[in-house]
């Protein structure tokens, strides 16, 4: 069983000087989650009346709980106007990476969950660092976005640097470690003890799931605010 | 009964991973425990603010469990990539 654990099937593409790799089975499950949330979004967009004043379908209606939800739980301290220009990106994030964490429980031979790839974890980490930037110049004016990091005092320039370092390095970190720990311990457990095989997948695939993308949402959400104000 | 050095890497391998999974999740249990117990004492006196607590609660544990994460890290790495 463990020795199964790290082998991965990696295809390999040679572009002039440069070597690509890809690990095939966490691309393939990371693009049939995206397709998978696209469809959903496509379908629940389709049940909104075109007409304002029509009644509400039932599609309708879960799609404003939904939105309603994420926007107070997932963005609850920011300005509304905010808000409404972050909830696409968090959601997304969260949707993304809580269906990444749950395929592992689909009876399929050799899926992984692309979230225990420390690429893909540290490909949203950066986005998410990427973004705070990105909103932290767009509402405070670029100057004062740098001069953020000379505060409060100059000489700190490097421990902020470092801070904002570790933070990235740690919220990629974060996710990789919980669900690759998660996942050889389910890989593991049915060696020894197999009634708790289903428990396990309920514990580590669904739950520790879940509450690893509310985490990883909340944080991308948190750090975006600290940049922002 | 001869041991070889191959097997003496092998054996402080193990033994180091254990170790360091093992030492490294008592700071982060303890301090994730205070931090659900002080927002546990915050929901009992204020229930009308369980929701913010809660999530509060969940991003401070995220970031307290970092130390307990980069040990298990350090762990896979030992028994994985050493």
């Amino acid at each position: 069983m463990l020795e199964t654990l790290g082998k991965k099937l990696i295809l390999h593409l040679q572009l002039g000087p440069v070597r690509i790799s890809f690990d095939l089975v966490t691309v393939l499950v990371a693009l049939a989650v995206t397709g998978f949330l696209a469809l959903g979004a496509w379908w629940l967009r389709r049940g909104l009346p075109r007409d304002p004043e029509a009644p509400l379908s039932r599609r309708a209606a879960f799609l404003i709980t939904v939105l309603e939800l994420a926007e107070t739980q997932l963005l609850g301290g920011f300005p509304k106007r905010l808000a409404r220009d972050l909830l696409p990106l968090i959601l997304t994030l969260f949707l993304f990476v809580l269906f990444c964490n749950w395929v592992t429980v689909l009876p399929i031979p050799y899926i992984v969950s692309p979230t225990q790839n420390l690429n893909v974890t540290f490909s949203l980490a950066l986005l998410v660092y990427t973004m705070s930037h990105y909103y932290g110049a767009r509402e405070r004016g670029l100057a004062a976005h740098l001069r953020s990091y000379l505060e409060p005092y100059p000489f700190l320039l490097p421990m902020n640097l470092i801070g904002d370092f570790g933070r990235t390095l740690s919220h990629a970190f974060r996710l990789f470690g919980n669900i690759l720990g998660g996942a050889i311990l389910i890989t593991i457990m049915p060696v020894k003890f197999a009634p708790l095989v289903i428990l396990a997948n309920v514990w580590f695939g669904l739950f520790v799931g879940a509450i690893q993308a509310l985490v990883f949402a909340l944080l991308a959400s948190a750090y975006i605010r600290i940049a922002v104000e | 009964m001869n041991i070889s050095g191959e097997q003496l890497v092998e054996a402080a391998k193990y033994l180091a991973a254990g170790l360091c999974m093992g030492l490294g999740a008592i700071g982060p249990a303890i301090g994730e425990g205070i931090a659900a117990g002080h927002a546990l004492d915050g929901m009992a006196r204020q229930p009308e603010m369980e929701a913010v607590l809660l999530r509060t609660m969940i991003i401070g544990q995220a970031i307290t469990e970092s130390t307990g994460i980069y040990s298990l890290v350090v762990a896979l790495m030992l028994l994985f990539v050493v």
